[in-house]
């Protein structure tokens, strides 16, 4: 204390700290120091190495004992102290100029701590926790569960007292959404309420746990987590499939798959020997981040940026650490070299996916996920076209076939090209986007032979003399339109010419009737973009070409490059019998057996059909993304300042993990099999508490460290370490059983107290740090909405597949989209009423129901929800359709219901949305609406019509219109209601 | 309140906070008034709002402002290896054999005291002003490609996962307008290829989602679920909020947390905004004077003119950012007609708004922005012709404009090189940009801060972006 006042501080009392409160105990080091140390000091003497200032390092402890800046016990005459205090700007520790500054409290502290020794301690969550013994507490009647010692013991500290339990229609009510995101069914509240067993609690814990619904809402967070869409993200956020995947994940949980498992196989299961499809398919998880498709863009840029995603996404999940920030520069705060991230970096860096993916559906590489039908049919096609290739490959043409040919190509000496006539054009036809300009038939595709003089598709052939061959042209075609070209071949002999193509933008070409080329592409035109082989037939051959523009200028190019007999074979045929030796006879057998043989060439055409049905059949086989390492692994250099063009190629990196954390053993492979092992290993100091720390969320609302995605030396200290501990170690001795512990967690004490917010609770805790009473919070959107759809016996609970278009606002997607000429299609009947977690999530466009409750776009890794109170959110649940038309369901529920008059109506009303039966104040305030807009609904009953003909689902008519539209209100302000909308 | 909102509290000093049970109630809203804003200004504010026009696609510079004489001479040569430097092309371009400069097919003319080239084919409105305006003709940016380039310039960063620059404000200065959002996205279209929108450019990235974008939209609804059901009369919806209310105070009577509270306040606040916003949108009582600055679309829903006279009644009512996207900029081919049709949609509604605003004396503490996410290349995109071209992406160097709250007026700031592909003196890169806008509003964008996963991340990134102050007057 007297330090301060010898350095001629002016202590500014500051209400943050108490200074009794400080005076009583010792500084905790690792609670009270390190974080200033690491906010204040370690940006210039940290782990970064670039930009460390003095080759000072103060993140490493040797420069606290005994050293020219410390001297332990004496902060007077420390070097450390004095930079901190001094006045002296050239001197002051952090600079004037830095944004950052200590605050008095800060020095007091690093006061203190030198003051009692300068302890040091590494950070807590690097290092393996051991198993805590739960602690002694006088209130043992508060314990239920080691749990409770924890959460007791630190309120007895904080002189709080434990709330009393919540009464059991609260209590089912909060487990019902807490393990299965829905509220209890009437019977189910009937059920428990009435259950005089001693063990009533518990079974009802064991039913929600074993309900599939329980595997959905684990399902829904780690969707979040692991950036789950229906989109791709980038540029166009086209479609893809990946819900197989999201289908896989509800399995794990609901079939109670062990983390380390879980883990294992979403990092690794393409790896795993002897590996399932299933295991293939949860390797999903590193493929849901976002992927390109823009026309521009450079491969490796993209490919890197995907990597890095599965960095960032891995280690937020498993390590709760901020490994992104080793990217460009050593970590700033945690002891992450740059060095150290490419290593984990080169984990990812070998899978097969490109930069450039797709904007239709998934990329390569896939698991098929075949039914049993089409697993036959493909194998029988696979077979069936192994024998073709083989008679192919097998036969060659008969002698006396090649020896003719020979003399053709002799005569002619060379071979005579093609005559070419003028090129012919129809069109241009308009369509309404470029892809169905691209698309569209729009006459000439199919109406081989054409005869240009006669017209088509009510347009004329154009004979265009200026065309000339070898020079790119300007189309005159507008936005999203297709031009056709059409001209004829004659050939004297049959032959293989090759011909160059260029096109602004996409391009087709027909020959002799038969697409050899698409190409729906965007470009401006040039020479040699396209280089194609025609098989001329003796005689006339025609060639129809089709460009699209998708907009602003348009053009094609062509030139007859020549005969593709390749000049090798063209000189040995010209040869004379005598000079060429056999082995020379048989090149030329091979080449006319390839290129021109016609039993060889039908049986190209046979290998191609087979190919196309197989194609065709595997278009329809629902696939999903995977990961899957190249052969030959790609090499791993740092990036230069994280950037990919820049790998700094001295030396290689090997896949590793970061040194400050136990190492991988050597018995692991030195994949990503390796590496999901090392997270799952029992001394790894984080994964385990990172889970449970992810799952103490879910269910009491904030983290035990509360920056849960961040368990590094800047996180918010744990307010109850020992606990954590208990349950991480808890967890990995008992086989990382996640259902076990979320049922430890419902089952104590604490759960299940009241969540009744007393005066002292705003005064001691606010946030509810301690627990002195049980969490109450708004729910999660997907919840709310499901809530009204099951108030209004609509919600279908059926489980996964594809997902699906509920209601949304028009213009959503076209508002934004490429082009503009993207329409969302909302599903119709049962699909407007699944589950909020199975609508269909365009990344760029989220739905905006959810969005207005806090849903992140999913486009990055989102370990925890935002929880907001905004009006937005009032006019969805007020207005939104699928809001209002479940009111009026649940307004028909309730008049079809066995209660026949308002109170009993009322109440039933109430248990179904709010779980409980209803008082007299609330029926009051119903009964007041109800005469109101009863009476309002009379004077105006085309008002009521208008009201529930609003949604899809049809107006019951066999109700009173006026009583269903006043209950129509009634019920939409119960979904409304506080009580409704959160969970006490 | 939000765990995130309560960690920024406990890490910016706030540790402590006595009375924090109340926290709930101090960030109730989503439209909370000046006091509502986390952040203490650093120095006095120029700028109390935001109206920035953005023009999505990549509009050419070289064909709206960054012109010079010089540009005449190249016409037709290739551009030279020395001025491209072997800089990246985007993959639509690279592969093209030859790359012939082309001067714009417009003609140019000097404007104002200041003298400034700017098309008077197709900006002549804009040309009228720019003794109002500082042209930036040396904005830069890395990313090559539109979704990176959009998403950096509107947030920071290439990366995803940022809040956008309208909720960075909205978090830290609030609203002042207790019934309107902080933060407003228009969108309307031109006939050009219009390249994608993403949510995530208004979105708030790891800021409470509460700051987001509201996007006003320009056909039913003006703001989504902002209309009452059929048959649902404004009396009904009175009742039915009443009698909400009153269960939800029994409610808090029985369970006492004051989220409750705050959510009844959130019920009334969308009331109200169920009559401030159709009356923000209604401008029929707009006089055919002001219609007229803004040209023929002025009274056209949808058209960018109709949005910037929306704009300027948000600027009235005090909303903090209101940005417009215009759509249809991305000039690969045929660019002399498809500019001259998306000039034709701005040029005279933004100078109307810049004259609408200075009469009304909003001016003076509304900051006007101007610009897209990149330029276009000097060389022609496909085959040049004697009256048609395209452009390929450009990010090297593009011109942006400001105007208004203690912005230099009638200034030109930067130079770029003959062929308006490098730039000579003064780069503004666009985190420079967004640090300056940051700066007048009263803002260090090296304090303001945000501690998202154990860094204080900020809008203008790491890479220390600085003020420009030869824009400020």
């Amino acid at each position: 204390m007297s330090n301060l006042l010898k350095f001629g501080f002016t202590f500014l009392a500051v209400a943050e700290f108490s200074v009794a409160a400080f005076a009583a105990t010792r500084v905790d080091f690792r609670k009270d120091v390190l974080p200033i140390l690491s906010d204040k000091c370690f940006h210039c003497h940290g782990p970064d190495a670039h930009s460390r200032k003095a080759k000072l390092r103060l993140d490493q402890p040797d420069w606290t004992q005994e050293s020219k800046l410390l001297i332990p016990g004496q902060p007077e005459n420390s070097e450390f102290f004095r930079r901190i205090t001094t006045l002296d700007p050239d001197d002051k520790m952090p600079p004037p100029e830095n944004p950052k500054s200590l605050s008095p409290t800060e020095i007091r502290i690093l006061d203190n701590w030198i003051q009692e020794g300068a302890d040091w301690d590494e950070h807590w969550a690097f290092i393996t926790p051991k198993t805590p013994t739960p602690p002694e507490v006088e209130n043992v009647d508060q314990v239920r569960n080691p749990i409770d010692s924890f959460i007791v013991k630190k309120l007895e500290e904080q002189g709080l007292q434990p709330s009393p339990p919540a009464d059991r229609y609260t209590l089912i009510r909060r487990l019902s959404y807490d393990l299965t995101g829905m509220p209890p069914a009437l019977d189910e509240i009937d059920d428990y309420v009435n259950d005089t067993s001693p063990h009533a609690y518990e079974t009802l814990v064991d039913r929600l746990l074993e309900s599939p619904q329980f595997g959905e809402r684990m399902a829904l967070a780690w969707l979040d987590i692991a950036r789950y869409g229906d989109s791709s993200v980038f540029h166009a956020d086209g479609p893809r499939f990946m819900w197989p995947w999201r289908d896989w994940v509800i399995e794990a949980y609901n079939s109670n798959m062990p983390f380390d498992q879980f883990t294992k196989d979403q990092i690794a299961g393409d790896l795993i020997p002897d590996g399932t499809r299933s295991q293939k398919l949860a390797t999903g998880f590193n493929r849901n981040h976002g992927t390109t498709d823009e026309g521009g863009a450079i491969d490796e840029e993209y490919r890197v940026e995907y990597v890095v995603d599965r960095v960032k996404t891995t280690a937020s999940t498993w390590l709760g650490l901020t490994m992104e920030c080793a990217q460009c520069h050593d970590h700033k705060y945690d002891p992450i070299s740059q060095e150290e991230y490419y290593q984990f970096y080169a984990y990812f860096n070998r899978t097969k996916d490109r930069g450039m993916q797709t904007r239709n559906g998934n990329a390569e590489p896939v698991v098929y996920l075949y039914t049993e039908a089409q697993e036959a049919t493909a194998n029988h096609l696979r077979s069936q076209l192994k024998n073709l290739r083989q008679t192919r490959k097998s036969k060659k043409a008969p002698d006396e076939q090649v020896q003719k040919w020979i003399e053709i190509l002799q005569e002619a000496g060379r071979q005579e090209l093609p005559s070419l006539s003028t090129w012919q054009t129809l069109g241009p036809f308009q369509a309404n986007d470029a892809a169905a300009a691209f698309k569209k038939d729009f006459g000439p595709e199919k109406a081989f032979p054409i005869d240009p003089s006669k017209a088509l598709a009510d347009k004329s052939w154009i004979p265009k003399e200026e065309y000339e061959d070898g020079k790119p042209h300007t189309l005159p075609i507008g936005d999203n339109s297709a031009l056709y070209l059409h001209r004829t071949l004659k050939s004297t002999t049959t032959q293989i010419v090759s011909i160059s193509l260029g096109s602004d933008d996409g391009i087709k070409l027909w020959h002799n009737g038969k697409q050899v080329l698409a190409n729906d592409t965007a470009r401006g035109v040039a020479a040699d973009q396209e280089k194609v082989d025609l098989k001329l037939t003796e005689g006339q051959n025609e060639i129809l070409l089709k460009i699209n523009n998708r907009g602003g200028g348009a053009g094609f190019y062509f030139k007859l490059e020549g005969p593709s007999v390749p000049e090798d074979i063209q000189m040995l045929a010209t040869k004379t019998d005598d000079q060429r030796s056999e082995e020379e006879f048989s090149k030329l057998v091979d080449y006319y057996t390839k290129n021109l043989w016609s039993r060889g060439l039908q049986l190209d055409e046979e290998i191609k059909s087979t190919d196309a049905d197989l194609k065709s059949l595997m278009g329809s086989v629902t696939t999903s993304m995977i990961m899957e390492d190249q052969e030959t692994p790609r090499k791993t250099y740092v990036l230069n300042r994280g950037h990919y063009a820049s790998p700094i190629k001295d030396r290689e990196i090997e896949p590793n993990t970061p040194s400050f954390l136990p190492s991988l053993s050597e018995a692991f492979p030195q994949n990503r099999l390796g590496l999901a092992e090392w997270l799952t290993h029992p001394n790894h100091p984080l994964t385990a508490r990172v889970a449970v720390n992810r799952y103490w969320t879910m269910i009491f609302g904030n983290g035990i460290v509360s920056t849960i995605s961040d368990f590094g030396v800047r996180s918010e200290p744990p307010s109850h370490p020992a606990l954590l501990d208990w349950l991480a170690t808890d967890f990995i001795e008992n086989g990382w059983n996640i259902k076990r512990t979320m049922k430890q967690m419902v089952m104590s004490a604490t759960y299940r107290q009241s969540s009744k917010t007393l005066k002292e609770h705003l005064e001691k805790d606010p946030i509810n740090r301690y627990l002195a009473r049980a969490p109450r919070l708004r729910l999660q959107g997907e919840f709310i909405r499901d809530t009204a759809l099951y108030a209004a016996n609509l919600l279908d609970l059926r489980i996964g597949g594809p997902s699906v278009k509920p209601y949304q606002p028009a213009r959503i997607w076209n508002e934004v989209s490429l082009n503009g000429g993207l329409f969302y299609k909302p599903d119709s009947g049962r699909k407007l009423y699944r589950k909020s977690m199975y609508t269909y999530w365009k990344r760029s466009a989220p739905m905006p129901n959810m969005m207005a409750f806090d849903a992140p776009t999913r486009e990055k890794c989102t370990i925890q929800r935002q929880r907001t109170n905004t009006p937005l959110q009032a006019l969805v649940t007020m207005n939104d359709v699928q809001w209002v038309e479940s009111a009026r369901l649940f307004a028909k529920r309730i008049l079809h219901s066995p209660a026949q008059t308002f109170k009993p109506r009322l109440d039933y009303a109430f248990q179904i949305a709010t779980g409980r039966p209803v008082d007299e104040s609330r029926i009051s305030a119903m009964k007041a609406l109800y005469q109101s807009e009863h009476q309002r609904f009379s004077d105006r009953p085309e008002d009521a019509t208008r009201l529930l003909e609003y949604g899809e689902y049809p107006h019951d008519t066999t109700l009173d219109p006026i009583e269903h539209a006043t209950w129509t209100l009634l019920a939409s302000a119960i979904l409304n209601l506080d009580e409704t909308i959160s969970k006490d | 309140m939000t765990d995130i909102n309560r960690r920024h509290f406990l890490t910016t000093g706030a540790r402590g906070f006595g009375a924090l049970g109340a926290a709930s109630l101090l960030d109730s809203s989503l439209f909370q008034g000046n006091a509502g804003g986390f952040l203490q200004q650093h120095h006095k504010a120029k700028a109390k709002r935001v109206i920035y026009l953005f023009f999505s696609g990549g509009p050419s510079h070289i064909d709206m402002y960054d012109y010079k004489p010089a540009l005449r001479k190249i016409h037709g040569i290739e551009l030279p290896d020395s001025i491209r430097n072997g800089q990246r092309l985007t993959g639509m371009t690279s592969g093209q054999k030859s790359f012939p400069c082309v001067a714009p097919m417009f003609e140019f003319k000097r404007y104002g005291q200041a003298g400034a080239w700017v098309n008077s084919d197709i900006l002549p409105h804009i040309g009228s002003l720019v003794d109002e305006i500082s042209l930036v003709k040396t904005v830069n940016t890395e990313a090559i490609n539109h979704d990176p380039a959009i998403t950096y310039i509107n947030t920071g960063t290439q990366q995803l996962g940022r809040p956008s620059m309208g909720s960075w404000l909205d978090y830290g200065l609030g609203s002042s307008n207790q019934n309107l959002p902080g933060y407003v996205v228009i969108i309307s279209k031109g006939k050009g290829q219009s390249q994608a929108l993403y949510s995530r450019l208004w979105g708030s990235g790891f800021l409470p989602s509460k700051y987001q974008g509201v996007k006003f939209r320009s056909a039913g609804e003006p703001v989504l679920y902002l209309n009452d059901p059929p048959g649902v009369a404004p009396e009904t919806r009175r009742s039915v909020l009443d009698t909400i209310a009153s269960i939800n105070r029994q409610k808090f009577s029985e369970q006492g947390d004051p989220e409750t509270l705050a959510r009844i306040a959130q019920y009334e606040m969308a009331f109200r905004m169920q009559t401030s916003v159709p009356e923000l949108t209604d401008i029929r009582d707009e006089p055919k004077s002001v219609l007229d600055l803004y040209g023929p679309d002025a009274s056209k829903p949808g058209t960018f003119a109709f949005n910037c006279i929306l704009a300027r009644r948000m600027a009235e009512r005090g909303v903090r950012f209101v940005q417009l996207f215009h759509r249809g900029w991305d000039q690969h081919g045929n660019l002399p007609s498809l500019i001259s049709g998306q000039c034709k949609d701005i040029d005279q509604p933004a100078a109307g708004l810049i004259r609408d605003l200075k009469s009304r004396g909003l001016l003076d503490d509304t900051l006007v922005i101007c610009g897209g996410e990149f330029g276009r290349t000097i060389y022609s995109q496909g085959t040049l012709t004697k009256d048609n071209h395209g452009r390929d992406h450009h990010g090297r160097c593009f011109s942006v404009w400001m105007a208004g709250a203690g912005i230099r007026k009638g200034y030109v700031h930067g130079e770029t090189d003959d062929f308006s592909y490098n730039i000579v003196r003064d780069p503004v890169h666009i985190n420079d940009l967004n640090a300056t806008i940051l700066h007048q509003l009263g803002i260090d964008h090296e304090k303001f801060t945000f501690r998202y996963q154990g860094l204080d991340q900020r809008l203008t990134g790491v890479e220390g972006a600085k003020v420009v102050h030869d824009l400020i007057a």
